[in-house]
């Protein structure tokens, strides 16, 4: 069976394309927005342009801060991993130029890892630095339908789902919400962000979510009330105190959530970024 | 030799090497439905997707099973090779596997300065190792 679909339809229309596209995908659930991220190269280009590099480095991390937005467009092939490189080589050599370029070279690292491995990325890639074994093999229903309860997740839980992307820190924090403070394993988590992604790819997402796991990395990563606030604090709403699950220090968190099994080390401030 | 050139979801670039190559081959996409349903995959991506391919001049872009929609448009059009892009995918090489099977398929790899197969498994060391080519125009 092959269909033939319209290819006479205005870019600019895109509440029309939304439509036509429902009515061929009827099985597509319909989450009644339309993503702010824009198909297509051109598209892509335009971003880039206003994409200010000499600002990423110290703001990367934020997630009100400058940063490329460009996943969607390199994930799907639109602007190519070379052409993004050469451009930020040619931009005067700073710290940014180098984050932005590690980056990149993030993505050909989890690409490489994936060619080698094929599929087996989709299990365990080692074993887990803490005990995982009675994680639920299901995403609980509160978590897909962004009704945890806590303001601070469901808040990006409805990023993700009303627009199809979430800054890069806002995906360790639910990775790690997910895997850590709800006991859910990873790879369920992983198929679920997967599948709401524009720029979903099984390299960086489910290889991210094993590092966030501790089965792609030497340690869980966790996060707290303070790298909350610090890092996120400015887009989110404010979570109740009382039973508020962050609000430990690493070492606290770490006894909680591991029973011992992983201490932090004392210093316990958590990086904003993959290491 | 008539080509056909299939776009994957990794590689929608109307600019890409592959075009510039094969300018007068029909170009193609398919939506892979039971790809689509099996993955729960959102509207966000679909729409994605497809805007990007209204940027490819003269796309036809078909909804089915990948496999079988190509086998038949070869068919269809007499076509002697496939033309598309290489991506670690473990179904979209699945796809491009099964073809394989029964035409020649051209295929461009991803391009980025480092393409060593034995990389260490954490970033860290592969940085280490491999940041100057990667900071080196």
């Amino acid at each position: 069976m092959m269909q033939q679909l319209r290819t006479d339809l205005e870019l600019a229309d895109r509440e029309a394309i939304a439509t036509y596209l429902q009515s061929e995908f009827p099985f597509v659930e319909d989450s009644g927005e339309l993503s702010p991220h824009v198909g297509g190269r051109t598209a892509g280009l335009v971003r880039l342009q206003s994409f200010r590099l000499e600002k990423y480095g110290k703001q990367r991390n934020f997630l009100d801060g400058e940063v490329s937005q460009l996943s969607p467009y390199v994930s799907r092939g639109c602007l190519e991993l070379e052409e993004l490189r050469q451009w930020a080589l040619k931009q005067s050599r700073s710290k940014s130029v180098e984050a932005f370029v590690s980056e990149l070279a993030w993505r050909a690292f989890f690409h490489l890892v994936y060619e080698e491995e094929g599929d087996r990325i989709l299990k365990d890639m080692e074993k887990p630095k803490v005990p995982m074994n009675q994680h639920q093999r299901s995403l609980p229903e509160d978590i897909a339908a962004g009704t945890t309860g806590i303001p601070s997740m469901d808040t990006l839980i409805h990023m993700l789902k009303e627009t199809g992307y979430l800054h890069n820190h806002a995906r360790m924090y639910l990775a790690s919400y997910v895997v850590h403070f709800r006991k859910v394993s990873w790879r369920a988590g992983a198929d679920w962000m997967y599948s709401l992604l524009i720029d979903g790819d099984f390299a960086s997402n489910h290889l991210s979510w094993q590092w966030v796991a501790s089965t792609f990395s030497t340690k869980p990563y966790i996060f707290n009330r303070e790298n909350l606030e610090r890092y996120a604090g400015s887009l989110l709403p404010g979570d109740p105190k009382q039973g508020d699950p962050f609000n430990y220090s690493y070492e606290e968190l770490a006894e909680r959530l591991f029973e011992g099994a992983y201490m932090p080390e004392p210093s316990g401030r958590s990086p904003g970024q993959y290491q | 030799m008539p080509s056909l050139i299939w776009f994957n979801e990794d590689s929608l670039n109307p600019e890409h090497q592959m075009v510039k190559d094969y300018a007068d081959a029909p170009k193609v996409y398919v939506f892979d439905a039971p790809y689509l349903q099996a993955q729960n995959i959102a509207k966000h991506r679909i729409q994605f997707i497809y805007e990007a391919l209204l940027e490819i001049p003269s796309i036809q872009i078909y909804k089915g099973e990948t496999v079988a929609v190509l086998l038949q448009l070869i068919k269809d059009l007499a076509i002697s090779e496939v033309v598309t892009t290489e991506t670690p995918n473990h179904m979209i090489k699945g796809w491009q596997n099964e073809l394989q099977k029964s035409i020649d398929l051209v295929t461009y790899p991803e391009i980025f300065p480092v393409t060593d197969h034995s990389s260490p498994r954490r970033f860290s060391r592969y940085w280490r190792k491999h940041e100057r080519s990667w900071l080196t125009v």
